[in-house]
């Protein structure tokens, strides 16, 4: 199996984007990485694009295929990807098995979403498809419902707080105003979302035990990678990140027939996966882009993948450890949270982000110093299908 | 009439996991035969949230989604009919029944459907 190197990186604002369609944003965030590798008019073998849902969101199907035309990437190979929220992620990992088995020799890997275009009520309706079709879609049970009987849970067990939930969204949309690609660039006061008598109406419950500012925001979006065998790559002045870890796992469809509901299996077994094959430890690791769709899971999922004790997360996302200079910063993008969750864009948003960490490249705001080590979790459905990988930046 | 609740669960003929919905093959021991069980007795609530953000599909301002545990074992998701100042807890017994949880192109879709015991 060989060695697969990042050579590319690109990415568009988030946020509502009116102007352009999806192929607009899939090819602008394409040829922004492809620049970024330094490919100039070279063509690429393959090209994987995460997804979820176009064929609702737009009505439109075979996007991959569209979008090799209109990038004049013909004759490459070309692939979408759907994994609900994690298609970003299992995009990369398609990209990285077709470069380690030594198929390919290089790949474009591109994610996006255009969620804008329809009404809010029809998006939370066309992200609630995932959903048990029987078992949960017909009570009307949305991410973000799901999302609040988890937190309930969570909250019961552990003892996590209101003030530890403000805590991530605090860091989380102070990061997002560093960040210009960013959905969300506006800080917030924990006094005008929990203290203040007018937070009832600034930030209004949405899934109890959830309120507004505990979610992310519905996104247009798209993020790209290039990507090769880390032995064909040039020197040139942007270091290669290697894709050291990958893993994915999944579990039950329903969150009620996990034996314990507040055990994120897949995170941990992705994280582990991940961490093992690049050989590192969770302490190892410089900084993450965790699934922050709603504050709860960026606790959660710092827990499950090895960085705090169960139990401890929200503690540690109180006491600053999660932030720029703590023990281990998470979500420096601003993460879903602030960044945006154009769903299918995500996982390889994450990715760029990590990339731009460990090329050294970010403002001071947001540039972990001397990063060498990043971790990703992109987590599908809630929490069924998970995606994680650790990059490693390479010296040449 | 007081409608029959439309669940079925699949008890493993091997190692005895309930399941609910259906799996072609065991989560704990991958065999493949089944006995249906009906949901027994009253429902103990696991969790509980209150919706105000709705899917398409819902004209009311808010809905109340739960997941209960019923007496013999069966977990499922139901929808809680209840006034919003009624204050929900988790373990809280509930009284389940079958009926309209959405009208779809104008048809009533059935499911679930849980209120306060007592």
């Amino acid at each position: 199996m060989r060695d697969v190197a990042i050579i590319g990186a690109g990415m568009i604002p988030f946020g509502r984007r009116d102007e352009d369609t999806l192929m607009d944003m899939l090819a602008y965030a394409s040829l922004k990485a492809l620049d970024d590798a330094g490919l100039g008019d070279q063509s690429v073998d393959a090209v994987y694009v995460g997804n979820m849902g176009a064929g609702m969101f737009q009505h439109q199907s075979a996007i991959a295929s569209s979008l090799v035309d209109r990038l004049s990437l013909l004759p490459a190979a070309a692939d979408t990807v759907e994994n609900g929220p994690a298609s970003g992620g299992s995009a990369v990992k398609n990209g990285l098995l077709a470069i380690a088995s030594g198929y390919y020799d290089t790949v474009l890997v591109v994610g996006g979403e255009k969620m804008r275009e329809v009404t809010g009520w029809r998006a939370t309706d066309v992200v609630a498809t995932m959903t048990h079709p029987q078992a949960e879609y017909p009570y009307g049970i949305t991410l973000p419902g799901m999302a609040g009987m988890f937190t309930r849970l969570y909250m019961e067990k552990y003892g996590v707080t209101r003030e530890m939930l403000v805590a991530v969204a605090l860091k989380n949309q102070e990061m997002g105003t560093h960040n210009p690609f960013a959905h969300v660039e506006m800080a917030l006061s924990k006094d005008g979302i929990m203290d203040n008598s007018a937070a009832v109406v600034n930030n209004p419950v949405i899934a109890d035990p959830l309120h507004l500012y505990d979610a992310c925001p519905v996104s247009d979006g798209a993020a790209a990678i290039v990507i090769t065998a880390l032995d064909r790559v040039k020197k040139s002045a942007k270091p290669p990140v290697l894709i050291a870890g990958f893993g994915q796992a999944t579990d039950t469809h329903t969150l009620q027939e996990r034996d314990d509901p507040t055990d994120l299996k897949a995170v941990t077994l992705a994280a582990q996966k991940a961490l093992e094959m690049a050989k590192l430890k969770p302490g190892d690791i410089h900084l993450a882009e965790l699934h922050d769709a709603f504050t709860i899971l960026e606790i959660a999922e710092s827990e499950h993948v090895g960085f705090f004790k169960k139990g401890e997360g929200g503690k540690a996302a109180l006491a600053g450890k999660t932030r720029l200079g703590g023990q281990i910063p998470i979500n420096l993008s601003g993460g879903l949270k602030a960044r945006g969750h154009p769903v299918g864009a995500t996982g390889v948003a994450q990715v760029v982000d990590i990339v731009f960490q460990l090329r050294h490249e970010l403002p001071k705001e947001r540039q972990v110093k001397n990063a060498q080590t990043g971790l990703t979790v992109n987590f599908g459905g809630f929490g069924n299908n998970v995606t994680a990988f650790v990059l490693r930046r390479v010296e040449q | 009439m007081k409608k029959e609740i439309g669940i079925v669960a699949f008890k493993c003929k091997k190692c005895g996991k309930l399941h609910y919905p259906f799996h072609d093959r065991c989560l704990v021991c991958k065999q493949r035969e089944f006995e249906k069980v009906k949901p027994q007795g009253m429902a103990k609530m696991l969790t509980f949230t209150r919706i105000y953000n709705l899917p398409w599909g819902f004209d009311s301002r808010y809905l109340i989604i739960g997941v209960v545990e019923f007496e013999n074992g069966v977990r499922a998701m139901g929808q809680v009919h209840v006034d919003e100042s009624v204050e929900l807890k988790t373990g809280m017994l509930m009284l389940p029944s079958w009926g309209t949880v959405r009208v779809q192109y104008g048809e009533n879709v059935y499911g679930l459907v849980l209120e306060p015991a007592g």
